[in-house]
Order: structure tokens, then C-alpha cells, then sequence
């Protein structure tokens, strides 16, 4: 698994959202996506997805271009809690099991084997015992996880995901930050967004320093500096423990 | 004993004339396709696109019969194209959506009211503003059965993409899905309803078909499955009673179904077990 950006610019109506970005991800990889709001990230995530059409550049997972790749199920996107509607009428195995829809013919009648898929990864996350529950009556800790159990019944080796520790309580994040570093022994690739800067030394072995084009990438023990964040966050410099410190 | 007679008498008389057996059955069926349809356009908060439709189906109506076509090809081509006017407007111009749709509804609204106006002939503007299911003639009879059973199948097939879409598109898209025609398909299958609920309850009313019976089920219930019966129970339900009241109070037939299936509501709104108002005063 891997993760191109190539020279990417995407803009909006003429305003530019990322100027010329740069980076390559490769297979088993933790990488923690920092910048301000507005500075880019969530374009990023999107051109990721192929949601916005860059006006020059490429992304490449796999060497595959956003839509094979998406084909073949590659790419897993957990979602912000805003962007749910949590009184939609799906229970938690509902979710979980539209994360098998690309294996499953244009019908999506779950085989077996889709079941099982489902079933080990809400075992996985520790929610197979909520599986009935609409999603709405689940605390923010497990709707989180109800989502990466999403993403894990998918099997997608690229995974994004969108501040995943935002109302989330401390217990639900170390068994987030556990899954998802048994995911990278397992060469899966993922990409995080989040405010949290003091977490990231502790489970993110890449950071991406983002604000209007990406500053800087590569791994945490030699970029994660107070420069670094200097040049991502202007003056505002949180206070920041960083290795070299 | 006598109590029972009098309500088997109640259901029964109308069917003596051939007109009302037709009328019941019509309009049983189109509650059906209508209920499953408006389940996704509760969910997907589409009640203003079911109405922009709807009102610009009026000139393709009008068109149809001046050109001597069947209405639903002019209804149908009129119900996308403004689905298309509004998805080009407003990816092409600063304008929000619910501003596009109430302009280009209107628009098409008005545009039908000149053609109807300038072509008084047979053309009865309040059976095409108001439905006119008692007087539905067999070409049109069959014209319904069609486009409603094959939208049916349709949403039965699609229905598990078109929840995902509804409830997820940054998903349905990140595993291959194509989001753009799926929205165009809804819109569609939203087009092809409108067409087979005209006849019941006309242009200005066919908007209630499409969100009440779904908004009703959404209060009823958490799952999907179980939205789409309640929704089909209510469409179903009012549809046929309210035929059955209209001719015995002599009154417009879909004024009376609308009305039935907003007051099913507003029991519904207050007495559901677990979202009506009722259980949320008594156990807050």
C-alpha cells in the first residue's frame, strides 16, 4: 500500500485551497496530517477521495489512480461525528455491513462470508454486543468505533480519518490508537487529522506539516520540530512537547 | 350486529359503480409507490425537490395533450428537465440551491399556466391541479400501473445504494459507488412517482404523498425495513379511505386524502411509543 500526492493544486471558484503538495506514504505507516483550520487539510482529505477535481497534479494509491483504487475497495474514510446524521434508521451491523457493499454483487445481499467479516470486526472494536442498537443511542466513544468497524469490514489498506478523537472519551482512544497501530504492523497505510499535537509523538511514526501546500513530511523523530510548527501555525505556536525538546 | 352491517355497508356501496372500484384500487396502488418513494425523501430532507418537480411537471401535462402523446412522457420529460435546469444553475452560477429550485420551479409553474390558458380546448386545469381519480381513463389507468411497477422495482433493486447515498455519500463514493448518477437516479425515480400520483391528487398536493407517509414511518420506527411497511401502511390506508370519504362527503378526493394522512400524523406525532410527543413530556 501506498500513497502518492504529486505537485496537487486544487482550488475553489479561483481561490486556492493547496498549492503544489507534495507526499508519499508508504505501506505500514501512521501519519498524523497537522495544520490550522483552513489550511488545507480537509482539501487534502477530499482530494484524496476524489471529491474536488484538482486543477493540476495527481493522486495515486497504489499507483492506481482515486477511482480504481475505490473499486477495489482500497481507500476507508471514517467520517467526523458532524458529519453523521445520528437519527438515521440503521443499527450499528447496518453500518458495518455497508462497509462490505463493494464485495457484494449490485443486489448487496451479504454472503457468508460478509457476515463474518461483520461479526469479527464489531468483535474487534468490542461492539459486536451493541450490533442491534440504532445508531444514535450509542456514546460518542462508540459511535467512533461503530465507524472503524466500518472501515475495518471493509478491508481497505488506505485508511483516512478525520479527527477521530474528538468527543471521545480516554479509554476509546487508547483502544483506537492500539487498532490502528496493530493495523500498520499489518502494512496498512493511515492518515489522521487532529488538533491533538501532544498525542501525535506517541503512536504517529510520519507527520505531514500542512498550510496551503505541505511544508514538510517524513518522520516524526526528525521533523516533528518547533520549526516545523512554526512555519504551519504562524506565531500562534502551541505549546508543544516535540522529541528535541 | 347492526353496527357491523352499517360499516360493511359503508365499504361496500361505493363499489357498485365501476368508477369507485377503479378509483379505490388506483389509489391503493399509488399509495404504495408512493410510500416507498417518500421514505427516501424524508431521510434525504427532499420535500421542497418533490415540490419543484411536481410544479414543473404542469407544462410537459399540457404539451402532451395538445401533441396528442400520453401525458406521462410530457409529465416525465418536464420532471427531469428541471431537475437538470436546477443541477446546472446551480453549479454554474453563485446561487443557493433552495433559491434555484423555487426559481425554476415557479418558472416551469407559470410556463404551464400560459400554454393551459392560450389552449382552453379540453384541457381542465383543476384535473391537472387537483387530480381527478374518480374520472381516470384506461389508457391513463394503464399508463400508472406501468411507470408505478416499474419504478417499484426499481427502488426495491437500488434500495440498498440509494440508503447508502441517502445516508452516506462520502462512503457510498469512497468504495466505487458513483454518487452523481445515483442522485440523478432518486431524482428520476422522484420524476416517475410524481407522474403516477398526479392522477390521484393533482400538481399542488402530490408533495404531501411524497414526505407524509414517510414522515409518519420515521416516527414509528429505528429501522429501514420496517420504515418503508409503516410508510406503505399509512400511504395505502389514506388513500383508500380517503377516496371512500371523498364520495360520501361529496368532497375533492385528494384534499380528503391529504387531509386523512396529516391527521394520521399528528396522532402519530403525539402518540408514537417512542418519539411522540406524549412519551417525551411523560418520561423526561
Amino acid at each position: 500500500m501506498s500513497i502518492q500526492v504529486e505537485n496537487l493544486t486544487v482550488d475553489y471558484n479561483g481561490k486556492v485551497a493547496l498549492h503544489g503538495a507534495n507526499l508519499h506514504l508508504g505501506a505500514g505507516a501512521i501519519a498524523g496530517l497537522v495544520g490550522m483550520n483552513g489550511s488545507g487539510k480537509s482539501t487534502l482529505f477530499k482530494a484524496i477521495m476524489g471529491f474536488v477535481a484538482p486543477s493540476s497534479g495527481q493522486v495515486l494509491i497504489n499507483n492506481l489512480p482515486i477511482r480504481r483504487a475505490q473499486k477495489q475497495g482500497l481507500v476507508a474514510y471514517i467520517p467526523q461525528s458532524e458529519e453523521v446524521d445520528w437519527n438515521f434508521p440503521v443499527s450499528v451491523h447496518d453500518v458495518v455491513m455497508m462497509g462490505r457493499y463493494g464485495y457484494m454483487n449490485f443486489l448487496r445481499i451479504p454472503s457468508k462470508r460478509d457476515r463474518q467479516v461483520v461479526k469479527d470486526s464489531l468483535t474487534k472494536v468490542q461492539m459486536w454486543d451493541y450490533r442491534d442498537r440504532q445508531i444514535g443511542e450509542l456514546s460518542g466513544g462508540q459511535k467512533k468505533r461503530a465507524f472503524l468497524a466500518r472501515a475495518l469490514a471493509q478491508q481497505g489498506t488506505l485508511m483516512l480519518l478525520d479527527e477521530p478523537f474528538t468527543g471521545v472519551d480516554v479509554k476509546t482512544e487508547k483502544a483506537i490508537i492500539e487498532l490502528l497501530l496493530e493495523l500498520k504492523a499489518q502494512g496498512h497505510t493511515i492518515l489522521i487529522s487532529t488538533h491533538d499535537l501532544n498525542s501525535i509523538s506517541t503512536f504517529c511514526d510520519q507527520v505531514v506539516f500542512i498550510n496551503q501546500t505541505i511544508l514538510a513530511y517524513g518522520a516524526t523523530q526528525d521533523i516533528f520540530t518547533q520549526e516545523n510548527l512554526a512555519r504551519t501555525f504562524g506565531e500562534i505556536i502551541p505549546n508543544i512537547k516535540t522529541d528535541r525538546d | 350486529m347492526n353496527i357491523f352491517m352499517n360499516i360493511l355497508d359503508w365499504f361496500t356501496a361505493p363499489l357498485s359503480y365501476d368508477f369507485m372500484v377503479r378509483a379505490i384500487l388506483i389509489s391503493g396502488f399509488i399509495g404504495i409507490v408512493c410510500a416507498v418513494l417518500s421514505c427516501f425523501m424524508t431521510l434525504k430532507g427532499w420535500a421542497l425537490m418533490g415540490d419543484a418537480v411536481s410544479h414543473s411537471v404542469t407544462p410537459g401535462v399540457v404539451l402532451a395533450h395538445i401533441l396528442g402523446l400520453p401525458f406521462a412522457i410530457g409529465a416525465f420529460v418536464f420532471g427531469v428537465g428541471s431537475v437538470l435546469a436546477i443541477g446546472f444553475i446551480k453549479s454554474h452560477t453563485r446561487i443557493k440551491e433552495y433559491t434555484v429550485i423555487g426559481l425554476v420551479f415557479t418558472g416551469f409553474f407559470a410556463f404551464g399556466l400560459v400554454l393551459i390558458s392560450k389552449n382552453p380546448s379540453n384541457i381542465d386545469l383543476n384535473h391537472i391541479l387537483f387530480g381527478n381519480i374518480l374520472g381516470i381513463s384506461t389508457s391513463d389507468l394503464i399508463q400508472t400501473l406501468v411507470i408505478g411497477i416499474f419504478t417499484l422495482i426499481t427502488v426495491l433493486i437500488l434500495r440498498k445504494d440509494l440508503l447508502l447515498f441517502c445516508f452516506d455519500p462520502i462512503h457510498a463514493r469512497s468504495i466505487g459507488l458513483n454518487v452523481d448518477v445515483l442522485y440523478y437516479v432518486l431524482l428520476t425515480l422522484l420524476s416517475l412517482t410524481i407522474v403516477v400520483a398526479l392522477q390521484a391528487v393533482g400538481i399542488i398536493l402530490v408533495v404531501a404523498m411524497l414526505v407524509t407517509p414517510g414522515a409518519i414511518a420515521y416516527l414509528l420506527t429505528d429501522r429501514f425495513d420496517h420504515m418503508i411497511g409503516y410508510a406503505v401502511l399509512s400511504g395505502v390506508f389514506s388513500n383508500v379511505i380517503g377516496t371512500y370519504i371523498s364520495y360520501y362527503l361529496d368532497a375533492s378526493t385528494g384534499g380528503c386524502i391529504v387531509v386523512l394522512q396529516t391527521l394520521l400524523f399528528v396522532m402519530v406525532m403525539i402518540f408514537a411509543p417512542k418519539y411522540g410527543l406524549l412519551r417525551k413530556k411523560l418520561y423526561r
